[in-house]
């Protein structure tokens, strides 16, 4: 691969850093009560993506707010192992088997690495936190385009097949609009981009009908008008879209998303997994958790434990599903 | 008018003394990883990032913008010194660069690479400047048929690539494009020649193969051919007699070189996607077409040097017409700077410079003087340079050794990558014994998936007719170009008199 095609969110894929986050002693906390979190240990957090993307910013920004409020007694070390779409950082957790001290961040790769690679891990193998957002994707059309709204390309789909752009195949930008042209009864071609910036340049070109991405890439562009948003894959629209539908309020709901959330080592101590979910709990419930939410357009969704665990085998389980039914996978 | 009183006021931004220092120190880091072979500007940017976070953003992108240019400006000294191209955009300056320090002109060729890396940047900042509205009609016409163009023009180049030994030369380039299939086929999805392996799903990137087949190949021939037993000087040799300074003919000779390719590498770096690598691939080949002496490329021409370091400097400029006016990066490395403006919660986007003018003009500004620093930087830098090449090259040997494990693996972490790097190491090796051209199979290596992946998007696009090519004005105009090129230019060659020269150029 080369500079020219690297797609920026899955590839900066950097030298790994060590950026020591030393966290005051909690003074009174519930911590004093438990053996878990020992002062002592240092907290392993693996970021399996480069500095700068989204797995990045999501991890730094729980850290600094565990830091802020003191919610963590010891040191934190947060560790960039880029490499193999996730399959380093996460191979590398999954390695730590039975320790309390080790925790990573998961995005889409989560899901989708082990479909496309013979990753030793699986998602479901971690022990699985809180699942605290999730990533989705807004259907936009040229500024200049004559389709006003999801209606309008519906309609319009209906009658001649459209292309919609998206970044991959093995890719929840594949599935959305795949899921959603069935429900809607439309049929359309998908042109994979290896970027969201080539394929932002492909519609702005007027070479594609259509794209779905992440809204917060874009926003700049919808906002001048050059990109029109028409529906919003998530349970709820962010604020930033307007009055934008979703796929649920025009009648169509998918219930497929990106999650974002947080893992300990497999088979972690019960206790530590409680501390955290504890823990996790009172993260959510800060200004600088509702800004990282809103700056970055994610959904919030928030699901703890067990139920993080079912909610990754069932996407992971949807998307084999389709990808399999395409022949994008065995 | 308007523009100026916008420039003065980035100017006045920019000059304070911590935004000063922090300028100086982006084009000194710049220089650095654009010095260490695969330590391009994408991995330098992504991991002094988090350094930034707790900075003023107009500081910071001005840092960050500055390691960015900077690297175009150190990238291109290892290409001369040891054939090792720094980064992608600096595999053209190899092909006359590196000749040109064995005929003990490393000296000339540094300075002059400099001064044409300053006359690209600053002809493009100037661009940037006065018509940055316009040129981003320009990054918005550009979709995957255009794309595709633009990749078969680029490997006009290997046509020059391959030479007289075309049997050998075809046959590396074919390599090249083999090497170029590994990964995820991007349209289905389906794994090519990946064996499960999770590092094999990007693809084989192509840093690894080229400091493996330049810089390890070449210093495996110097050991065949015994030039660590001579003691001194190495693969290239140091000519007192020919002085430090580029001589008057070096600079008259050149100057209209690097008028052409600041514009042309500012185009196509205005281009997303297309950027700096692409450029000075054009660049050397529009060069060569236009030379009357094109014979002479390949074995140390000035211009030949010239015109690739004035592109890839004015398509760095370049790419930041789309990130400053659409919010769109035309690089991995314009990614990393759209990521810290994002993180810094300004939104890029067209109504970006007129909602946030204090920064965009103040990092337009800052352009300006980051590009004198580095001219000044690279100027008292050289000599350090250059005393490398009085090491002794049994010395000299292992360290380039060191220098490009330490690189490879310092990108991606991968191991797989540094392995990859060895293995092309060898390979360049019996490639140079036997005449094969390790540049046609890089060319391929970062070319081919381009192509393929443009032209099977814009198949999927007008379903599978290829008169879409002839639909789109942009594409027009690039089919134009290149028939001019190909075609009209070197016939106007032949015509001009040198024909037997022009003859060979065909090869």
């Amino acid at each position: 691969m080369t500079e020219l095609q690297d797609n920026w969110a899955s590839r900066l894929r950097a030298g790994a850093i060590g950026v020591a986050v030393a966290a005051p002693l909690a003074l009174g906390g519930a911590a004093f009560a438990q053996s878990y979190p020992s002062a002592d240990e240092t907290l392993d957090w693996t970021i399996a993506f480069g500095p700068g993307g989204g797995n990045d910013i999501m991890a730094r920004t729980i850290i600094d707010i565990l830091d802020t409020y003191d919610l963590y007694p010891g040191d934190i070390a947060a560790e960039n192992r880029a490499g193999g779409s996730g399959a380093v950082g996460w191979g590398y957790l999954f390695a730590q088997a039975g320790s309390g001290y080790g925790i990573s961040t998961t995005s889409g790769s989560f899901v989708t690495t082990p479909l496309q690679a013979d990753t030793p891990w699986q998602p479901a193998d971690f022990t699985p936190v809180a699942l605290l957002a999730t990533d989705d994707l807004v259907l936009v059309v040229n500024g200049s385009s004559d389709i006003q709204d999801i209606g309008q390309f519906i309609e319009y789909a209906q009658s001649n097949p459209v292309t919609i752009a998206g970044t991959g195949t093995v890719n929840v930008d594949f599935i959305v609009p795949t899921l959603f042209a069935q429900a809607a009864g439309f049929e359309f071609e998908y042109v994979s981009f290896n970027s969201m910036a080539d394929q932002t340049t492909a519609l702005l070109s007027d070479s594609v009908d259509a794209m779905v991405g992440n809204p917060g890439e874009i926003l700049g562009l919808i906002d001048s008008g050059d990109l029109r948003p028409l529906v919003y894959s998530g349970a709820s629209t962010p604020a930033a879209l307007g009055d934008v539908p979703t796929m649920g309020d025009v009648g169509y709901d998918i219930g497929v998303s990106m999650p974002r959330g947080l893992i300990l080592a497999p088979d972690a101590p019960a206790e530590a997994q409680e501390w955290w979910i504890a823990t996790m709990q009172q993260v959510v419930q800060t200004p600088e958790w509702a800004e990282y939410i809103s700056s970055n357009t994610l959904t919030p969704t928030v699901l703890y434990g067990e139920e993080f665990r079912t909610f990754l085998t069932n996407t992971q389980n949807g998307f084999a599903e389709v990808l399999r039914s395409v022949g994008a996978i065995d | 008018m308007d523009i100026f009183s916008d420039l003065v006021m980035g100017l006045s931004i920019a000059i304070t003394p911590i935004n000063m220092l922090y300028l100086l120190i982006g084009a000194l880091v710049g220089m650095i990883v654009g010095v260490i072979p695969g330590f391009g500007p994408s991995a330098g940017l992504a991991i002094l990032l988090p350094v930034t976070f707790g900075m003023d953003p107009i500081g910071a992108i001005m840092m960050l913008a500055a390691i960015y240019y900077g690297a175009m400006y150190g990238g291109t000294i290892t290409s001369i010194l040891l054939n090792t191209p720094g980064e992608s955009a600096t595999v053209a300056s190899t092909f006359d660069g590196f000749p040109l320090a064995k005929k003990g002109r490393a000296g000339p060729a540094l300075v002059m690479q400099a001064v044409a890396s300053f006359v690209g940047g600053t002809v493009g900042v100037i661009l940037i400047t006065i018509l940055a509205p316009l040129f981003s009609q320009v990054s918005r016409s550009f979709g995957p048929p255009e794309y595709f163009l633009l990749a078969m023009m680029g490997m006009l180049t290997l046509i020059v690539m391959i030479g007289t030994n075309w049997k050998l030369g075809i046959i590396s380039a074919l390599i090249g494009f083999a090497l170029g299939t590994v990964g995820v086929d991007l349209e289905t999805g389906q794994g090519r020649y990946t064996f499960g392996s999770a590092e094999l799903i990007g693809g084989i990137y192509f840093i690894p193969i080229a400091i493996g087949l330049f810089g390890l190949g070449e210093l495996f021939y110097a050991f065949y051919s015994g030039l660590h037993k001579t003691g001194t000087g190495g693969i290239i040799q140091y000519d007192k007699e020919s002085r430090f300074w580029p001589t008057a003919q070096d600079y008259i000779s050149t100057r209209w070189t690097m008028a052409r390719h600041s514009v042309l590498g500012f185009v196509v770096g205005v281009i997303p996607g297309a950027g700096a690598t692409i450029a000075s691939l054009m660049a050397y080949s529009t060069e060569r077409s236009l030379s009357k002496h094109p014979e002479r490329f390949g074995q140390g021409e000035m211009a030949g040097l010239v015109a690739p370091e004035t592109a890839n400097n004015a398509a760095s400029s370049g790419a930041m017409i789309p990130l400053l006016t659409l919010g769109i990066p035309g690089s991995a490395s314009t990614a990393v700077l759209l990521a810290a403006f994002l993180l810094w919660g300004l939104r890029p986007g067209p109504l970006f410079m007129e909602q946030n003018p204090e920064l965009a003009w103040g990092l337009i500004a800052s352009m300006y003087l980051g590009n004198m620093a580095l001219l000044a930087i690279s100027i008292f830098a050289i000599p350090l340079f250059v005393q490398m090449i009085k090491v002794p090259y049994r010395i000299l040997g292992p360290a380039v050794v060191v220098i490009c494990t330490l690189g490879t693996f310092s990108v991606h972490a991968s191991f797989i990558e540094t392995y990859l790097m060895f293995a092309a190491g060898i390979v360049g090796f019996f490639m140079r014994l036997y005449g094969f051209s390790p540049a046609a199979l890089v060319l391929a290596l970062v070319l081919g998936p381009l192509a393929e992946e443009a032209l099977r998007q814009t198949l999927t696009i007008s379903r599978g007719s290829f008169g879409i090519f002839l639909d789109r004005p942009a594409s027009l105009w690039i089919i134009g170009v290149t028939i001019v090129l190909v075609l009209i230019l070197p016939l106007m060659g032949r015509i001009g008199g040198s024909a037997g020269k022009a003859e060979k150029a065909g090869g």
